[in-house]
């Protein structure tokens, strides 16, 4: 592991140069970034064509590409893993060429200039979780009330009050108005303060009582005891929990049912 | 060769629209008997099964079986250009792989289009029994969807012997939609066993918003937490059928 070289780079390395560095990351199944002068040929499914310009080339190591332009977050020209690759140098022109056979399609990158080469040898074992957003949180507390507290009924959301919008608006067990703000994150003394001025502006209204409840991953230092002196309660709710519940709402897939008699 | 014509363009257009609700590349199958078409959409929650026999065209001449790949939103903005009383006539030029699209009517414009390379995909059709098949009209099919649509984005469809019943539970607002055997909407209904799932409206209102235009007849066939099958009695000779997946229950 000590040995490991997570980055190899080399600058302007010329045309010929840079094919072999290429060929060698290629055949080791690294990944490369490669920023150069580039046009790209697109057969398959259809055909592109894009003129030349300077650009971000990724190859990683499962064989899949992606040519990126200097603005813009998606790429311009990719093909997903399990390509196969082909350099060539013809004058001072490199070409690299990525060839899927199922579909049968294929890239051709076609570099005049390389500005950049490098191989990485990255180890990457995380896990990528999705959790909701702090609108899914909102989706999945309405579509499961329980989540916070049994007998409690949404009315409304986004409703429009004096301050702003209440995230959630609804009716617990006892007859008693609630009014949910709702952060992803950690909440801090000012989303506090904010259900505070939603809570008095309801109570301005009705003739009921009010609840005021903070829903939250966890709180910031403090802001329980502000919440208790303003009369407000807190409720720890995860937004991976949500995420959860708005998952099993989701559709099957037809595929499940070819197989059934 | 291919190559078929159609007296009135306005029925070409409308099932060319009610397939581009699911796909962006359909695979038509074209042989001497007609053409077909099978394809789930992206997601793989939908399936659209179209067919029609030559017998539909004016004219149908079509040599070997082909397949021939076309991107349908790019179709169906030539096509919305006929007009009333319109003819259309569609052919495939082999070498260059363009497919022709004359719109006749006071005058003649004729397009050309690229065809794709056609995917190799069988997609096999949902092996389910269904214990409800109910007949109703595609208008009033439509109308009730649309109710359902108001408060909710999924709807749970209901049925026994006597009845038809959408339930939509939105969130904060809800809709029960009955509808009863012998009705205008429900023109007949035969349940072995009572049944109950839910389905995406999304997905339902565009599919028989779509098959409207091109049927009055709509037969729907489902079982419980099983796929629905939903097919749309054509005119003429030929098949329109969409099949939808489950959602998930809550609860």
């Amino acid at each position: 592991m000590s040995d490991r070289k997570p980055v190899v780079a080399l600058q302007n390395p010329g045309v010929k140069r840079a094919a072999e560095f290429i060929r060698e990351a290629l055949s080791g199944r690294k990944a490369l970034v490669i920023v150069g002068n580039c046009w790209v040929d697109y057969q398959g499914r259809a055909s592109s064509k894009l003129e030349p310009g300077e650009r971000i080339v990724l190859i990683k190591g499962d064989g899949s590409v992606l040519v990126h332009r200097p603005a813009g977050y998606e790429p311009v020209n990719w093909q997903p893993s399990g390509c196969l690759f082909e350099t060539r140098v013809v004058g001072d022109v490199l070409h690299v060429r990525a060839i899927r056979r199922q579909p049968s399609e294929s890239v051709r990158i076609s570099f005049d200039s390389i500005y950049l080469v490098s191989v990485l040898s990255l180890v990457d074992k995380g896990e990528f979780s999705l959790y909701a957003s702090e609108e899914d949180m909102q989706r999945a507390i309405l579509l499961e009330p329980s989540l916070l507290e049994p007998d409690l009924k949404p009315i409304a959301y986004e409703k429009k009050v004096e301050p702003g919008f209440v995230d959630v608006y609804g009716i617990d067990g006892n007859g008693k108005f609630v009014v949910i703000e709702i952060k992803r994150k950690t909440a801090g003394r000012e989303a506090a303060l904010q259900l505070a001025k939603y809570v008095d502006s309801v109570r301005a209204t009705v003739s009921r009582e009010v609840r005021g409840i903070l829903v939250a991953p966890r709180l910031s230092r403090g802001v329980q005891r502000l919440l208790v002196s303003l009369g407000l309660e807190f409720k720890s709710l995860d937004p991976k929990r949500c995420a959860e519940v708005l998952r099993r709402s989701e559709s099957r897939k037809l595929a499940e049912f070819f197989g059934e008699t | 060769m291919f190559k078929v014509r159609m007296a009135d363009a306005k029925f070409l257009k409308d099932m060319i629209s009610a397939i581009s609700i699911l796909i962006d590349e359909a695979t038509f199958d074209l042989t001497s008997d007609g053409i077909k078409l099978r394809a789930m959409d992206p997601s793989r929650v939908a399936m659209v099964d179209f067919e029609w026999q030559k017998t539909v065209f004016d004219e149908y001449v079509c040599g070997e079986a082909m397949k021939m790949c076309v991107n349908i939103s790019e179709m169906m903005k030539l096509l919305r250009r006929t007009g009333k009383d319109e003819s259309v006539e569609l052919s495939l030029d082999e070498k260059t792989g363009r497919l022709k699209i004359a719109i006749k009517g006071k005058y003649t414009r004729t397009f050309n289009m690229p065809t794709l390379e056609a995917i190799e995909e069988e997609v096999p059709t949902p092996k389910v029994t269904f214990n409800v098949r109910a007949k109703t009209t595609t208008e009033g099919l439509r109308e009730a969807i649309e109710d359902a649509s108001l408060v909710s984005d999924h709807v749970r469809i209901e049925a026994d012997n006597e009845k038809m019943v959408m339930q939509a539970t939105g969130d904060i607002m809800g809709a029960t939609i009955e509808l009863k055997k012998g009705s205008d909407a429900l023109l007949d209904i035969e349940a072995k066993e009572a049944s109950k799932a839910t389905f995406s409206l999304s997905y339902l209102s565009e599919i028989v918003k779509a098959a409207v235009a091109t049927s009055d007849i709509a037969t729907l066939e489902f079982s419980t937490d099983m796929p629905i099958k939903l097919d749309f009695k054509q005119p003429k000779e030929g098949k329109l059928t969409f099949y939808l997946a489950p959602r998930i229950e809550v609860e």
